[in-house]
């Protein structure tokens, strides 16, 4: 497969031809507009090729939707840790691409935390096999945590090694509706907590709402291990509130709240700063008829919006996750190395075939 | 090295601090692997970062090689400098600030691993990753090979905990990778950069994450009667999902070495190997797992299972450990170490077939490793002066490197490729790969100056340079 993906992106380069990469499509309206002139179609690309439970790690084509990897996991008591926001045809390439993720990250972090080992197509057209299969692995350059976030633009993904993890033996979820001005209290004990959730956010009250959770904000926690540790967790957590129990569906619900809105954007800055982090997303969110989540850990917010706001200068960052094309603002402000971001691209897709103006590189 | 170079140098760090004479250089001559011996044309050893960054320009500005160096500790020979310019980091040695709030700390390259969690300690926080020469290795250091060690089962490895480095670029420039204040945009350089192994450039600060000191911690000892039953357990343990924070293993040969060495730790000297596993988190539900553990040790074989009593019984079963290869170097006055990785599951197969290449070419192997991450490291210790041996030691060192491939293994886990590994990339990587391994380095350093002739064999990189002039030329 990966020798047809090679040559069509040999042939695009003759024709001096831009490729568009697609799998599921759930993220077509993501990106900065592409005027690609084709079509890569990775749809047909699935499947998990490789699945050594006993060793906790999982290979799969790019094209492989998250919740095929999910129902083979499940067989065996694993999981992926990774719950990026969006639709469940959703493909492993594209979160790896994209390098998106959701409330696992508490516990989990991230893509290229999950990420040991990728087969991906460069702009020229090189089969390139980077990283391994094992979990512990320095051979070489590190080309895994180059491609990850990468939105396609230096290669094509076609197959994903990836870390599993056990399910927890417990795994709880409740709400604690919370305080708005409690905010820091609720981070504080969070980092001064000996338990590690496997997730907590921070609802915004339209958030919690429309979930479910009634009109206030609403700290969503989930904690996993053995039923002690489990049990001492959720005993420590009430000095924050009434814990109300919730199933672990409650997490699908509230990945589907952000995904009905067209615009998402993840504010940040350090943990520290997270009520300064919370209002800033709050102002930009709520006056659009939008809501927030915070990573609390992470000091993350995801503002979800029915339209693009205006985002004025701050020492709050903000990152553009999900934007329609026509979404787009005229300029934004960006972090990071353009001038070495620049010659990456050009060493690895110096045409520019794929995905062209996805990143402004 | 012309006296020019040398009294520029001079100018930016003062005469004392470049090294010219064979006497000075000696002590660079090699790293933590003995048999490799390579001397630099001269040693520079700036204090303060604008030195590094004016000395990196001069370099730049003389189009002139270099090979940056924290504390010399590494085992692949990846900061030996060939005849070119050592920068030696050892110098900065400045924690430049602790900010327990957001337990992270901005700590300069050659600050001593080990340092920085005695210096995080009274915030309730430490630095996670540990590598076996934690008392002496540097940030820097660490950051070039994304150094793992015991603890990185649980709490990964050097990548895993940088957040932002700010670094100088072998052309003179500096930046700032990733982002110690939010999220950054545009691609993970700082990924990229992490276990670069000093090629891409020279780290001038580094941003950690620290770690919360669990509320408790058990440290268990395992014995067993085979190296096959050990690697059960160990397979057994990984499959329960229960995460260690530690799971190491040594065979007979590594316990006698280490039980013989001032560094002796009641380790059982009968036993053909023991497990170290060390469990941390909240105290609930941490009896409940020690009790699982122990009963997949006993279910594999385990002649026993003991608790360390109490922290400095911890300790002690610890260092025996972490000074292994130490205490190897009393035995032979050479050692090779590998630190190759397998799937877990391979372990009972591969360690099986260790043992038999080195009974067959009656070579000693010492097995001393993260088993909970497949990370072997099955050393060789032996007399580099007698030719007959050396032959034996390096195809049963060969044929070792090939097995873990074979197994669906890689050649490093830790220690990085540097020039030890240079001959076993070819088995590893496919051309393309390497290609495109070169093409990021030119990214970083178009020159290849910084840290020449490591990492990625030369003839690999020459190739992509010349396909890719053929490209520029037919298009």
């Amino acid at each position: 497969m990966s020798a047809a993906i090679s040559e069509r992106i040999h042939a695009a380069r003759s024709r001096a031809e831009s490729l568009r990469i697609v799998a599921g499509g759930t993220w077509l309206d993501a990106g900065r507009p592409c005027p690609a002139l084709s079509t890569l179609d990775l749809s047909a690309h699935t499947g998990v090729t490789r699945y050594e439970p006993g060793d906790f790690v999982l290979s799969a084509r790019g094209g492989t939707p998250l919740e095929e990897i999910e129902r083979i996991a499940a067989a065996h008591g694993q999981w992926l840790t990774l719950d990026p926001v969006g639709r469940a045809p959703g493909t492993i390439g594209a979160t790896i691409a994209t390098a998106s993720y959701g409330p696992l990250c508490s516990a989990f972090g991230t893509p290229r935390d999950h990420i040991l080992g990728c087969e991906f197509v460069s702009g020229t057209g090189d089969v390139v096999r980077a990283g391994g299969q094992v979990v512990k692995n320095v051979a070489g350059f590190d080309l895994v945590r180059l491609v990850t976030g990468a939105w396609g633009t230096l290669g094509v993904i076609s197959e994903v090694t990836l870390r599993m993890r056990a399910r927890p033996e417990v795994d709880r979820s409740v709400a604690i509706t919370v305080d708005p001005n409690d905010v820091v209290k609720a981070w504080r004990w969070l980092r001064d907590s000996e338990f590690t959730p496997l997730a907590a956010e921070l609802l915004s009250p339209e958030l919690a709402q429309r979930i479910g959770l009634g009109a206030a904000p609403v700290l969503l926690m989930r904690f996993g291990g053995n039923e002690p540790l489990v049990n001492a967790a959720l005993t420590s957590a009430m000095v924050l509130g009434e814990l109300r129990e919730q199933t672990t569906g409650i997490w699908n619900v509230l990945r589907d709240a952000h995904e009905t809105m067209t615009v998402s954007l993840r504010a940040s800055a350090k943990p520290s700063r997270i009520d300064a982090t919370w209002a800033y997303a709050l102002a930009l969110a709520t006056p659009v008829g939008g809501f927030a989540s915070a990573t609390l850990t992470r000091g993350v917010v995801r503002c979800s919006m029915p339209s693009m706001p205006a985002v004025s200068a701050s020492e709050v960052h903000v990152t553009l996750e999900r934007i329609p094309a026509d979404h787009w603002p005229a300029a934004e402000a960006r972090r990071g190395t353009r001038a070495l971001d620049e010659r990456v691209r050009i060493a690895f897709d110096p045409d520019r075939v794929l995905n062209p103006g996805i990143l402004d590189v | 090295m012309t006296e020019q170079l040398r009294d520029r140098l001079a100018a930016i760090v003062g005469k004392d601090r470049v090294l010219t004479r064979a006497g000075e250089l000696r002590t660079y001559e090699s790293d933590g692997l003995p048999g490799y011996q390579k001397r630099p044309s001269l040693a520079v050893l700036p204090g303060t970062r604008d030195e590094v960054v004016a000395i990196v320009r001069v370099l730049a500005e003389g189009k002139l090689k270099f090979v940056a160096r924290g504390a010399g500790t590494g085992l692949s020979g990846g900061a030996l400098a060939d005849d070119v310019v050592l920068l030696g980091l050892h110098r900065l040695k400045r924690i430049v600030s602790i900010d327990a709030d957001n337990a992270r700390a901005v700590v300069e390259p050659g600050v001593v691993n080990a340092r920085l969690s005695a210096a995080a300690r009274e915030y309730g926080l430490y630095y996670a990753p540990d590598p076996s020469s934690q008392t002496a290795c540097t940030i820097g250091g660490n950051v070039a090979e994304n150094a793992g060690g015991p603890h990185c089962l649980k709490y990964g490895v050097t990548l895993n905990h940088v957040l932002a480095l700010t670094v100088v670029l072998p052309d003179g420039d500096v930046v700032t990778l990733g982002s110690a204040d939010g999220e950054s945009d545009g691609y993970d350089l700082l990924g990229a950069f992490i276990g670069s192994e000093g090629c891409f450039g020279v780290v001038l600060d580094a941003t950690v994450r620290l770690e919360r000191n669990p509320q408790a911690v058990r440290t268990l000892l395992a014995d067993f009667n085979s190296i096959d039953s050990a690697a059960h357990a160990v397979s057994a343990i990984i499959a329960s999902g229960i995460v260690a924070a530690a799971l190491e293993m040594m065979d007979n040969n590594t316990i006698a070495a280490v039980e013989a060495s001032i560094y002796a730790a009641g380790y059982p000297v009968d036993a053909a190997a023991i497990l170290l596993i060390e469990l941390d988190g909240p105290a609930a539900g941490l009896e409940e797992d020690v009790a699982r553990v122990e009963q997949f040790c006993r279910d594999a074989g385990a002649r026993d299972v003991r608790i360390a009593s109490d922290p400095a019984d911890r300790a002690r079963l610890w260092q025996g450990r972490k000074k292994a290869f130490g205490a190897m170097g009393r035995i032979s006055p050479h050692l090779v170490v590998q630190d190759a990785v397998v799937p877990r599951t391979k372990l009972p197969a591969v360690l099986a077939e260790i043992g038999a290449i080195a009974k067959e070419l009656r070579v000693n192997v010492c097995n001393v490793f993260h088993a909970g991450d497949g990370n072997l490291h099955p050393n060789i210790g032996y007399n580099a002066d007698d030719p007959a041996e050396a032959a034996r030691v390096h195809s049963a060192m060969t044929r070792v490197m090939q097995a873990c491939i074979d197994a669906g293994g890689t050649i490093t886990g830790e220690h990085g490729v540097g020039l030890d590994k240079l001959p076993y990339m070819d088995a590893l990587f496919t051309a393309p790969t390497m290609h495109a391994m070169c093409s990021l380095r030119s990214v970083f350093d178009p020159d290849q100056r910084s840290n020449p002739g490591k990492v990625v064999p030369i003839h690999r990189c020459s190739e992509w340079h010349a396909a890719a002039n053929v490209r520029t030329a037919l298009e």
